[in-house]
């Protein structure tokens, strides 16, 4: 008796499995694919975008300065031809996963692909804020050395923190990582900090910011007396 | 494109039919002394040109203080008189020494539109917040075009040996090794043009850019060498004007001012290639010196906003400047006055790579620019220090060096434009 239900069993677990290898195998074939289709189009990618100019316009549009900051030292053409042949991965690696006809593994992959976009957009955004914080840190460093202000770099620094803070709790809001902790947190850290400049130069910092306005005003004052023209 | 006039000044350029002489005076809230430029171009005209049939055209740009009426109401004899408008543009804002003039290019294209109309042989323009014009200015900027021939001509002022340290550190050395031609002030605010130089200007099509916007001055000097037109010098005196914008924003000046150039040199890149050698300009009129006014020049600050650019716009300038340039620069700082000194040879160094610098786009081109204004301010203090004790003449004998110095680095700067034509 217990050896029939274990060979029934057996039996069955066969049956099964043997109904399941062609799946398993798909899925082995399937990511062998993407393996080889990610490799090919990483070197199409790093023969070709350098030759298009792209590591220049990535120099002269910023986004080289972006990716420096990011911690990525390879150069663009690099980056994007690596980025682009793990995206290819990724895509065969949801197929293979569809391939085995699993209930859950299909539900993963639908979810994976319905939160594509919002990643996409959240990489949009990090990037856009990347640009603009780099801009603005460059404009406000350059402004502030040209008024002759000593705390230009930490104006500068202050102005890209905070532009590049902004666009990341927008993507990871997009992402739907921590939605409210991010935005509490964000909400709560700027509050503070204005909290903090007004009670500075309100009550505990009076007499330093007196200080430095007067010393400001001097300056703007013997500006005045520079009688150069120009033009 | 045709220029459109108001209906009135159109029927009254109609009625007009044709005339001799041209001359224009732009004008904005100009009315303390708009009356006084009237009168003077007035008696001009009627001393040294009685025989010719002259036209003042006052080209506003909406004054609410009266301008206007007060070029209406000004006694002027013999030339007629055209009062014509032009639009303002919405959003311009005009950062330029030449006080109170929002939209001087719409000015300036109307004046030239007009003077097209009535087929003028001399044209002139004169700023309206001049207070040291005389009549003897008309007989300056028109006299050389018609007993002469000349088509453009340019003002040449006596100035305090501090003033326009913009157009003698840059502006005039640099179009000077450019073009060929010994313009010592380009950018001035009186000038000469013939009929057919106002065609030719009407015909470019920069009247929307911001080169027409703001560099219109050097545009104007720019294009008549540039395109072939015979140009020439008068020397006008002392230049004083009403004192109405004494805060005009350096950083917005210098941007206004060279990014012009560097854009005509890319517009003239094929014309200014080959050009070896410069040639002097004629000059009329009687140069003479006059007392000017000390001027007061802090060169403690100047000095520290240099200092302060080396310390902190390293990065930025890391992507102007050659690092040799940029080596050469940092060593600088370390010294201090009277002794500190920006050789010439590394000023048009800097010069030539933000140029280079500005055609490649290094970076946005208004942050390339606004970097610039310490390495400027380095360079005028370091020119204030070393002219202390100088007279006009030992100043001018300096500045002739350091256009002769941009001269011998042309043949490198030819170089490397066109190996930045390549990337």
């Amino acid at each position: 008796m217990l050896d029939q239900v274990i060979r029934t069993t057996l039996a069955e677990f066969g049956e099964r499995l043997r109904a399941f290898a062609p799946n398993v195998l798909a899925m082995l074939v399937i990511l062998l694919v993407g393996a080889v289709a990610a490799g090919a189009v990483r070197f199409a990618l790093a023969f070709v975008l350098p030759r298009l100019g792209v590591d220049r316009f990535a120099e002269r549009s910023g986004l080289g300065d972006v990716a420096r900051r990011a911690g990525l030292a390879r150069r663009p053409s690099r980056t994007l031809s690596l980025a682009a042949a793990w995206v290819v991965l990724a895509v065969f690696f949801l197929l293979a996963v569809a391939a085995l006809d699993v209930r859950v593994a299909m539900d993963l992959v639908s979810r994976a692909f319905a939160w594509l976009p919002h990643l996409l957009v959240a990489v949009a955004l990090l990037l856009a804020g990347g640009l603009v914080a780099g801009f603005a840190r460059r404009s406000v460093l350059i402004a502030a050395v040209n008024a002759g202000l000593p705390s230009a770099r930490l104006l500068s620094s202050g102005a890209h923190a905070a532009l590049f803070v902004l666009f990341a709790a927008m993507a990871l809001e997009e992402v739907g990582l921590g939605q409210r902790v991010v935005l509490t947190a964000f909400a709560i850290s700027f509050g503070g900090v204005v909290l903090a400049l007004a009670l500075a130069f309100g009550l505990a910092g009076k007499e330093v910011a007196r200080e430095s306005l007067e010393r400001l005003l001097r300056r703007r004052g013997s500006e005045d007396e520079d009688g150069l023209k120009h033009l | 494109m045709s220029v459109p006039l108001e209906p009135r000044v159109a029927d009254r350029v109609r009625a007009l039919g044709t005339a001799d002489l041209v001359v224009g005076i732009p004008s904005y809230d100009n009315v303390r002394t708009i009356g006084h430029v009237v009168r003077a171009v007035t008696a001009g005209l009627a001393k040294h040109f009685p025989g010719h049939r002259a036209v003042i055209v006052n080209s506003d740009g909406g004054s609410t203080d009266g301008t206007p009426e007060v070029v209406a109401e000004t006694e002027l004899g013999s030339p007629q008189a055209i009062l014509a408008s032009h639009p303002l543009p919405p959003t311009l804002k005009i950062l330029t020494p030449y006080h109170g003039v929002p939209g001087k290019g719409s000015a300036l294209r109307t004046i030239f539109a007009i003077a097209e109309r009535l087929s003028a042989r001399a044209c002139a323009v004169v700023d309206a917040d001049l207070r040291s014009i005389t009549p003897g200015w008309i007989e300056l900027l028109l006299g050389p075009q018609l007993e002469h021939g000349f088509d453009y001509v340019a003002p040449l002022y006596l100035r305090h040996k501090y003033d326009g340290t913009i157009t003698n550190s840059i502006v005039y050395p640099l179009t000077r090794s450019l073009y060929g031609q010994e313009v010592r002030q380009p950018i001035g605010g009186e000038f000469g043009f013939s009929g057919r130089l106002a065609s030719h200007y009407l015909a470019r099509p920069v009247w929307e850019s911001d080169v027409a916007r703001f560099g219109i001055d050097v545009w104007m000097t720019t294009t008549a060498i540039a395109d072939g037109f015979r140009v020439c010098q008068s020397f006008l005196g002392a230049k004083i004007h009403d004192p109405k914008d004494p805060g005009a924003d350096l950083a917005a000046m210098l941007v206004q001012v060279v990014s012009a150039v560097f854009d005509l040199m890319e517009t003239y890149e094929d014309r200014w290639g080959p050009i070896r050698e410069p040639l002097p300009v004629p000059l009329f009129g009687f140069p003479h010196g006059v007392g000017l006014e000390p001027v007061s020049v802090n060169v403690g600050r100047m000095l520290g906003v240099f200092g302060q650019g080396v310390r902190d716009l390293d990065e930025v300038w890391g992507r102007a400047l050659e690092p040799a340039t940029l080596g050469h620069v940092r060593a600088l700082a370390a010294a201090r006055p009277p002794g500190f000194r920006f050789p010439d040879p590394l000023w048009v160094r800097v010069v030539h790579d933000f140029a280079i610098a500005y055609r490649r786009r290094a970076l946005p081109r208004e942050q390339l620019l606004r970097s610039l204004v310490p390495l400027y301010l380095g360079r005028t203090a370091s020119f204030v220090l070393a002219t202390a004790e100088s007279g006009a003449e030992e100043v001018e004998a300096a500045i002739e060096a350091l256009a002769d110095e941009f001269v011998w680095q042309k043949a490198d700067l030819r170089e490397r434009w066109r190996g930045a034509e390549r990337e």
